[in-house]
């Protein structure tokens, strides 16, 4: 499943995952942002895998903020248009 | 800005040289092991340059890839997909120490550290201005996109202009929106982009030395001192271009 979103003057994320038994699952986010340190996808990524299905876009995005240090530092992108891009793929 | 900037003006590299280049520079610069540099690239091969964070097979047709002979990289910076051929881009990297961009956002040194491109573009005729995060837009479309990491002690900044473009190619080779390759898309992009030869009627070689004495004039009190790659900091990369940028793991970090 792929879902895109992309918040105007900002850059485009993309989400693609599978959902079995209820949950996410082989989550990838990518996209044309800025992550320093760059290492931190895999805190974002790890966030949603196994997620609910049925989690709501400001949980994902919770999930996400949770996930990533106050030293991690996302340009362009955010933890809510990263939720936005996976409730996309899901619906 | 500092007085010692160099200036390096290369041979033609394969694009995986270039990714290793910038990680190998980087790191010199933030080792006090070279002065901040300018580096202007020169291709040895066409190529699609992946952003850290895009995957592939979102971005880049890789059959028609193949079928035009154009390799695939991924570069250590964020950002989007760049399609280069050999003679159709004006790619620049930075590299400076942090204080260069101290006390300054992330998103506003994106601006700051190409003011001297848009000044050199303006001087050219080029109704040029800074977009941000991260584009040298101008009246006539977009020119060129700008991708920057903080790393290793020191700042990347580097940036690949349209110097000339084949729209037709671009989107057999670039996912850009799904769009089928109709004539009307290559319309839509010829509009949306504005490459420097159709704005100047000028050489790369006139733009990139218009480009070089504009930067020279404002950021240094003497002028641009010309340097070359070591020997030592080709070899690293070299080894960096064999060992990571070269590879299909690195490449297909997302698949």
């Amino acid at each position: 499943m792929h879902g895109e979103y992309k918040t105007p003057g900002e850059k485009l994320v993309m989400a693609d995952l599978d959902v079995r038994e209820g949950r996410l699952k082989d989550v990838e986010v990518s996209g044309d942002f800025f992550l320093e340190p760059p290492e931190a996808l895999s805190g974002i990524t790890g966030a949603l895998e196994n997620a609910p299905a049925d989690l709501a876009e400001e949980d994902l995005a919770e999930r996400i903020r949770g996930a990533v240090g106050s030293d991690v530092e996302m340009i362009g992108f955010s933890a809510e248009s990263v939720a936005r891009a996976v409730r996309r793929a899901l619906t | 800005m500092t007085n010692s900037w160099r200036l390096i003006d290369g041979e033609p590299q394969p694009p995986a040289m270039h990714m290793a280049l910038d990680e190998v520079l980087t790191r010199r610069v933030g080792a006090g092991e070279r002065p901040p540099t300018l580096r202007f690239w020169r291709w040895a091969a066409p190529a699609v340059v992946l952003g850290r964070f895009q995957s592939v097979r979102n971005e880049v047709d890789e059959e028609a890839a193949r079928e035009h002979g154009i390799q695939v990289v991924r570069r250590m910076t964020g950002g989007g997909a760049m399609f280069v051929e050999t003679e159709n881009a004006v790619t620049y990297s930075i590299y400076a120490p942090p204080e260069l961009v101290a006390g300054i956002s992330s998103v506003d040194s994106y601006a700051f550290l190409d003011e001297w491109v848009v000044e050199a573009l303006r001087s050219l005729g080029i109704d040029a201005w800074y977009e941000p995060i991260n584009d040298i837009t101008s009246s006539e479309g977009k020119i060129g996109g700008a991708a920057q990491a903080r790393r290793s002690g020191a700042v990347l900044h580097h940036v690949t202009m349209s110097y000339e473009m084949n729209a037709a190619k671009m989107l057999e080779v670039l996912r850009i929106g799904q769009e089928k390759v109709s004539d009307k898309a290559i319309q839509s992009v010829e509009k949306r982009v504005g490459p420097l030869r159709r704005q100047t009627q000028l050489t790369r070689e006139e733009i990139i030395q218009c480009m070089i004495s504009t930067f020279a004039e404002r950021n240094t009190k003497s002028g641009l001192i010309e340097d070359r790659i070591s020997p030592e900091e080709l070899a690293e990369a070299e080894e960096l271009a064999r060992t990571k940028y070269g590879t299909r793991e690195w490449i297909y970090t997302l698949p």
